[in-house]
């Protein structure tokens, strides 16, 4: 149940905190515009009436910037000095979210709206946390709240030694739920849940360092989200070895000299035994409709109902219906089991063949039906395959004097014998669940040689490549060997960096590239395409595309462009610049940490990461 | 109190001039836009709302004095690694910071981890006030200083790199103590598997000190680093009361404030019957 009432123009809100003392706060916000708006409309209408607090924000301001010039002429500058309030998100550069931070604890800012974000991470209370909403927002829509979340943002409320009560405010907003909010509140904290995976750098680190598969799986098994398969297993096992013993026990009773193995063996036998009777079909309309399954298919022309006398020429099938034309040129579609007919010829699904088709069947149709199955056929192969899993339960059996009560003895602990195999089955599907992930990462890195998947062992190649700490290693691995990076003016190196260590679909401004980055880029482009078919085949998640907006930012920044000119040119909001830059320049380091088997590429890593990790990207 | 400005009581004279409360032209709209202009007033508060906000203000300053969580938490630390789950602004930082001063002072080492090189940075500013510049280094993507140094700050990225070299034959990680801080960081979608890594990997014989904001299952967490690790976990939980303790409201485009749960944890009465009136309309 939402309350919904349109959000307070934030100068109302301040005025309304303020006129019960509930200032400073911190007003959460869903987006990051919202907070910009918020925070410039705010100073718009309210006036600080505190000559001396203004002076102070501005001298502080002053001061600060002597140390962080990339702060000056902030386009917020002004909100901050006659409205005493900030907005701080994800969106600003660090240094200004460090102004806004020192301002806050110095006492001198009465309000800062503030998307969820900060609420993890750095730490500046208020005396109120204000909330609009009861969601957050996502890329896609909204969300409800988590615990969590609500426990990260509302620590916030109450300043140690400067408060004697912090307090959380549910403000009017269109995704405003008060009941929800009190829920949030009471609710216990959320458990902490793992996240564990497998990743290519984890793999050849490890693998190296331990030098088998097995090895590597008993890290993976250590980890906290193996903990409660394990927990399973353990039991699976305890009910497995009380099932061995059980059956041990009464083998030695009954004094048959017949070992625990040859149970598990006759459960399985008796186990495929029974599948295959089950697939055994019993009647002659199942017999018919597996045959149907099996012949009818476009291009063939099928007869409808037990006559089979109207004609249709198949188009598609799908999920046991079908569609298709009939002779006066009129689509059809009807369930599969109305088809009384099937002819043999398989023709192509062009205009004149059709009508050549309805001919040729017209004509010579007893001739091309496609005989119907008997059920004695389909019984002759299935009967085959049981004779001989009868004979092997035959052999199993004690063939010495005792065998007819050590066969009863066996049938007896058919039951137990099937929970054992049952166990076992669920401990193998467990493990596997943990360990697959790395066995089709191992796989997918032999294929391009830097696993020695036979041997389990990391590949001299395989070596450089672990100590290559960032995203998507294999990708750039290969542009590596594949001397991409040689040919390369640095600039073009530094956009290539960015479009594979930006995020995906984040929009670092619509600059335009030139072809000297176009052809590079498409040749990454192309070494992606290599690696990700690779990857797919072996059922890893596909891979994000490269971000060419980050490559046209990022070969302007290494080109020397100021930072100012920068944030204008792209449009981009400058925090999100920031973030990008500073990641392609540590990516950028990381490659320039290669020099003994890339000199090349690593040298001009080392200098192009110089180029990108310039002030005031630090 | 801030005193009413001249331009609310301008508000409130244009109010004065508008239609009825009840007469038929007022729309859905006008309902909207009348909330914007009541709320430019000042409601006196209601007694009830006086009672919610008793108390409000600044304590005396009084002298530092560690909260009991705190001293246990540093006690465990010289036996066995500690698990601390505690809200933000309580002072899980303090614990870290005395069992670094501790080891410091006798000679032996620490690695301090942190999810966001922000974070990082300023930690490292932190106890290069507090320990002296000599005595602290910084290890992020980009940033290397005083690698050698006692006391590390870094990413926990570097930190399970680092882990991963000294695995591959690379040098030790010297450390006796290493401080997780953000633990909880371990769900983060994204990156959580990293902190799981450094976790599994550290060596038993390196103290680990695990901060983290409050989670539900702190217990079997514990138990969890007990049995990969082979060493004995304690978990401390933070102060049942907030440092500071809190109080929840409602407040409406009316200006008004209303507490959002009775003394019993129930939603106020009042906020239910807004909410029912809202349904219908």
């Amino acid at each position: 149940m939402k309350l919904r009432m349109p959000e307070m123009p934030s100068a109302t809100l301040l005025a309304a905190l303020d006129g019960y003392n509930l200032l400073p706060a911190i007003v959460f916000l869903p987006t990051r515009r919202r907070c910009d708006q918020a925070a410039s409309e705010a100073a718009l209408t309210r006036r600080d009436p505190n000559d001396s607090r203004r002076d102070a924000r501005r001298d502080f301001m002053r001061a600060f910037v002597e140390e962080h010039p990339e702060v000056r002429g902030h386009r917020h500058w002004d909100t901050i000095i006659r409205g005493g309030v900030a907005s701080h998100h994800a969106g600003h550069i660090p240094a200004w979210k460090l102004v806004i931070e020192k301002l806050m604890s110095a006492g001198l800012l009465d309000a800062i709206f503030a998307t969820a974000t900060v609420a993890a991470g750095v730490d500046f209370p208020a005396r109120s946390v204000v909330l609009t909403g009861a969601d957050a927002r996502t890329g896609s829509g909204w969300r409800p709240l988590t615990a969590s979340e609500m426990q990260q943002m509302t620590g916030r409320a109450g300043r140690r030694g400067r408060d004697n009560v912090g307090f959380v405010i549910a403000a009017p907003g269109l995704h405003q739920d008060p009941q929800r909010i009190g829920q949030l509140l009471k609710a216990p904290p959320d458990p902490l849940v793992s996240q564990f995976r497998a990743t290519y750098t984890t793999l050849l680190n490890l693998l190296d360092a331990y030098g088998s598969f097995a090895s590597v799986r008993e890290i993976a098994e250590r980890s906290f989200a193996y903990r409660d398969f394990a927990r399973q297993i353990v039991q699976l096992e305890r009910s497995r070895t009380d099932s061995e013993e059980k059956i041990h026990n009464a083998l030695k009773e009954a004094a048959c000299d017949i070992p625990t193995s040859t149970v598990l063996g006759l459960e399985r036998l008796i186990g495929a035994r029974a599948r295959l009777q089950e697939a055994k079909p019993q009647t002659r309309a199942e017999v018919f409709h597996r045959w149907l399954n099996e012949v009818v298919k476009p291009g063939r022309v099928v007869g409808i109902g037990r006559s089979g006398r109207r004609l249709v020429m198949v188009t598609e099938k799908h999920d046991g219906s079908v569609r298709g034309f009939r002779e006066d040129g009129r689509p059809a579609s009807f369930p599969q089991e109305r088809i009384g007919r099937v002819y043999a010829p398989v023709y192509r699904l062009k205009e004149e063949e059709i009508e050549r088709a309805f001919d040729e069947i017209r004509e010579r149709g007893r001739e091309l039906t496609v005989p119907e199955p008997r059920l004695r056929d389909a019984d002759a192969e299935e009967t085959d395959a049981l004779k001989i899993i009868d004979d092997s339960i035959d052999n199993l059996l004690p063939q010495n004097a005792d065998k007819q009560r050590c066969t009863e003895v066996l049938w007896q602990l058919y039951t137990t014998a099937e929970d054992y195999e049952r166990a076992s089955r669920r401990i193998d599907a467990l493990r596997e669940e943990v360990w697959l992930p790395f066995e089709q990462r191992a796989r997918v890195l032999a294929i391009f040689g830097y696993l020695d998947y036979e041997a389990e062992k990391v590949t001299d190649r395989g070596r450089w490549l672990a100590d290559l700490h960032i995203d998507r290693p294999l990708l750039v691995g290969e542009a590596l060997e594949a001397r991409l990076f040689n040919s390369l003016e640095p600039k073009q190196l530094a956009g290539i960096m960015a479009a594979l260590t930006a995020d995906e679909d984040r929009d670092y401004g619509q600059l335009e590239l030139d072809d000297d980055i176009w052809t590079p880029l498409a040749r990454f482009e192309d070494i992606a395409f290599k690696v990700s078919a690779e990857e797919w085949k072996h059922g890893l998640e596909p891979a994000p595309e490269l971000n060419s907006s980050a490559a046209g930012a990022a070969v302007r920044w290494a080109g020397g462009m100021h930072w100012s000119d920068i944030v204008r040119e792209t449009r981009a909001e400058e925090g999100d610049l920031f973030r990008m830059f500073s990641r392609t320049g540590e990516a950028l380091l990381q490659i320039a940490g290669l020099h003994r088997n890339h000199p090349e590429a690593a040298n001009m890593a080392a200098a192009v990461a110089e180029m990108v990790l310039r002030d005031p990207i630090r | 109190m801030r005193r009413n400005t001249g331009k609310n009581r301008d508000k409130r004279r244009s109010h004065d001039r508008r239609p009825e409360k009840n007469s038929p032209e007022r729309s859905a709209r006008h309902r909207g836009l009348e909330a914007n202009e009541r709320a430019q007033r000042v409601v006196p508060p209601s007694r009830e709302t006086r009672r919610f906000l008793e108390g409000i203000g600044t304590p005396r300053k009084t002298p530092f004095k560690p909260d009991p969580f705190q001293t246990e938490a540093l006690a465990a630390l010289e036996y066995e690694d500690v698990l601390v789950t505690a809200p933000t602004g309580s002072g899980k930082t303090w614990i870290a910071r005395e069992e670094i001063r501790r080891l410091l002072d006798s000679g032996r080492r620490a690695w301090y981890t942190s999810p966001l090189k922000a974070l990082t940075n300023s930690k490292y500013q932190e106890f290069i006030d507090e320990f002296g510049a000599n005595k602290v280094g910084i290890l992020t993507g980009d940033r290397k200083e005083n690698a050698e140094a006692p006391l590390i700050v870094g990413t926990t990225e570097i930190y399970r790199n680092q882990l991963f070299d000294s695995l591959r034959g690379g040098s030790e990680v010297t450390a006796d103590l290493v401080v997780l801080d953000e633990a909880h960081y371990l769900a983060d979608e994204d990156r959580g598997h990293v902190w799981e890594e450094a976790i599994i990997l550290t060596p038993p014989r390196i103290r680990l000190l695990l901060l983290s904001a409050t989670i539900g299952n702190a217990h079997e967490f514990a138990l969890w680093l007990e049995e990969i690790r082979g060493v004995r976990c304690g978990v401390i939980t933070g102060p049942e009361k907030r440092p500071v303790p809190l109080r929840s409201a409602m407040l409406l485009p009316d200006k008004r404030l209303l507490s959002l749960l009775n003394d019993e944890g129930r939603l106020n009465p009042e906020i239910l019957a807004l909410m029912a009136v809202d349904e219908r309309r």
